[in-house]
């Protein structure tokens, strides 16, 4: 989540791909544990280990 | 651990919860507040994480640590002041709904913040377009009412003027209003109070260990919960049957339940994107859900704290029903998704645990709202008015009848404080006969609520659900009966729909339909699936059935096979 530079007022939300969370921008503990996977933010790297097991899961009871 | 001084605490804290919380029925203007109950008192320590609660509304109390943590992140501790009091309500930043007003004040003992008093109530007028807070065709936040992020509503403790101006100005009953918000902080100014006294009783270092132990045991007492549960994936899903927009589309919510030793995640994916209508759940919700259904089904003596949340984790996808995003309407998901998502996820976990489950309740709090203008004081009034439904049946005993569903926790407003308060006249109250879903143990049964509008015009509008799908039943239970909105207007003699009376999309959802003087409303609320086998019903409990009026004889004798001795 993004705030303006005044801090007034949001100019963006970010959140989790896997988890929903926000994600504050302004946050050095958010900063620091975020990951990117495929192009999607996560707020951890547990979330993108989840999420790809999650698919291969899924994937595998598809067949 | 010292478990002496923890249970005096422990015990010591939630009687000062619930004390806050018999302040605010006590000095509140509203109905829902001094009637219904819609609130929730807690004491958190200064990470924001729950020291206990009152058994209030479980929709507030499983809200309630998201809430304060998303508020320290935006209002550092080092900027809040002894005397303050902050103010919150914003959907998208780990609130609730709109209505939901949550309110918090520090705890400082010798200059030092040690914790929090909190209060969340639901305020029953918040502006938008719809009187009442409930606009069953909203289409975006704007129409929900007003939107408060985290403010000091008290400098210092003194008012601080210019946020409560910008309040009461949006709102359509600021006498009313202005009144259930003192209420609410003379809650958290009690809880302060009170709380300051124990920390000076035993000091600071002795209630910040012994709070630590207490939320450690709540942990681990849960931990033992979950382990006795068989590992899993429980999956299971339920449908919405419309969101006030689109009348025809239903919404999924779909959840896999993974039991994993000592600690349960409970994922959302799969469920449907978010719905144009105002019946999206905001995280909060989602991650209150979670929470009400797991302690629904484990040990109900374990306190209730953030330790027994700590083994429970959600996974809400963005952008879901189950997890809404700016600037998508939100107001019914807090009180009928949320019962839906308990409901799903007590479904996926019955085969793991059937005798700690129940079949499908009413699940929604009916949410008739009314505003207009009182035809003897001139003065708007405005009504948040919920209903009780039938609860699903269980392994041991048929469900509830007429009790507020899974979240609310609320009692319902006296027919004679309703005519009191309101321009309407209650014409009868009486359970429905035949609503219980069959079963071993039957669905408790919802009621009929006919009323007569006496003002010249009531401007109604509703978020309900239950009209088309029926609640399911569990393990050979049938289905509950559905609910029903319907209108007769003055000098007719058919009752009709909504739909068919005002051309709304929806019965269940939609907004700001004008009951004239002498109309007629009916308000059906759904029963609860049974559960088991109707078979193996214990015939005296068939008969008591039938000789109370629950269930006709010729549902008798179709679900049951009884005939009349």
């Amino acid at each position: 989540m993004k705030f303006s530079l005044n801090g007034l007022y949001i100019e963006s939300y970010t959140k989790c791909a896997n988890c929903g969370v926000l994600i504050y921008e302004a946050s050095a503990e958010d900063a620091a544990r975020k990951k990117t996977h495929d192009g999607q933010t996560y707020c951890s790297q547990e979330c993108v280990d989840w999420k790809i097991e999650r698919d291969a899961r899924h994937a595998e009871a598809a067949h | 651990m010292d478990f002496v001084t923890m249970n005096i605490l422990e015990s010591s804290m939630v009687s000062l919860c619930k004390e806050m919380g018999i302040v605010l029925m006590k000095t509140s203007y509203s109905t829902i507040f001094n009637e219904a109950l819609d609130f929730t008192c807690g004491l958190a320590d200064m990470n924001g994480d729950m020291m206990a609660v009152a058994d209030y509304c479980p929709a507030q109390i499983g809200g309630m640590p998201l809430l304060i943590k998303s508020c320290l992140k935006e209002i550092p501790i080092g900027e809040i002041e002894e005397g303050d009091v902050i103010l919150h309500n914003d959907p998208y930043r780990g609130g609730l709904h709109t209505p939901e007003h949550t309110f918090f004040k520090p705890i400082f003992v010798d200059g030092e913040i040690m914790g929090f008093a909190v209060a969340i109530g639901h305020i029953a007028e918040v502006g938008g377009m719809a009187p009442g807070g409930f606009c069953g065709e909203a289409t975006e936040i704007f129409q929900e009412g007003i939107r408060i992020p985290p403010v000091k509503i008290k400098k210092n403790g003194k008012d601080n003027v210019e946020v409560w101006k910008l309040l009461l100005a949006n709102v359509r009953t600021p006498r009313v209003n202005y009144g259930d918000l003192r209420a609410l902080i003379a809650a958290v100014d009690l809880g302060e109070k009170q709380m300051t006294q124990i920390y000076r009783k035993y000091g600071k270092e002795k209630i910040k260990e012994t709070v630590n132990d207490l939320l450690l045991y709540s942990e681990r007492r849960m931990r033992a919960e979950l382990e006795a549960i068989p590992d899993g994936i429980y999956a299971f899903s339920d449908k919405i049957e419309s969101d006030g927009i689109d009348a025809e589309r239903t919404y999924t919510i779909n959840v896999e339940v993974h039991k994993r030793g000592g600690e349960i995640i409970i994922d959302y994916h799969g469920s449907s994107p978010q719905a144009s209508g105002p019946i999206n759940a905001t995280l909060g919700v989602a991650t209150s859900a979670a929470y009400n259904a797991v302690l629904h089904m484990t040990d109900p003596t374990i306190p209730r704290n953030s330790g027994c949340f700590r083994p429970i984790r959600v996974m809400a996808p963005p952008g879901s029903i189950v997890n809404v995003d700016f600037p998508a309407p939100e107001v019914g998901g807090n009180t009928e998704t949320h019962p839906r998502i308990v409901g799903t996820i007590l479904g996926a976990m019955a085969p793991a645990v059937p005798d700690r489950v129940m079949a499908a309740e009413g699940a929604t709090h009916c949410n008739f709202v009314f505003g207009g203008v009182d035809a003897e004081t001139k003065e708007f009034f405005a009504c948040y008015d919920l209903e009780a439904v039938g609860w699903g049946g269980r392994a041991f005993a048929d469900g509830n009848d007429g009790v507020d569903s899974i979240n609310g926790n609320c009692r319902i407003t006296p027919v004679e404080v309703y005519e009191t308060r309101f321009p309407w006249r209650i014409e009868s109250l009486a359970f429905n006969v035949d609503a219980g879903g069959a079963g071993q143990y039957r669905g408790g049964v919802g009621y009929t609520k006919q009323m007569l509008c006496l003002n010249d015009e009531i401007i109604c509008s509703q978020m309900t659900d239950r009209h088309l799908l029926a609640p399911w039943g569990l393990n050979g239970g049938t289905e509950g009966g559905v609910g029903a909105t319907l209108v007769m207007k003055a000098g007719h003699n058919a009752w009709q729909t909504m739909r068919e009376a005002y051309g709304k999309a929806s019965t269940s959802r939609y907004s700001n339909v004008s009951i004239r003087r002498g109309d007629r409303v009916r308000l059906v609320t759904p029963g609860g699936g049974g559960y088991g086998d109707p078979a193996r019903r214990d015939p005296a409990a068939i008969a008591e059935d039938v000789r109370e009026g629950y269930v006709s004889k010729e549902a008798a004798l179709k679900h049951y096979g009884y005939q009349e001795a």
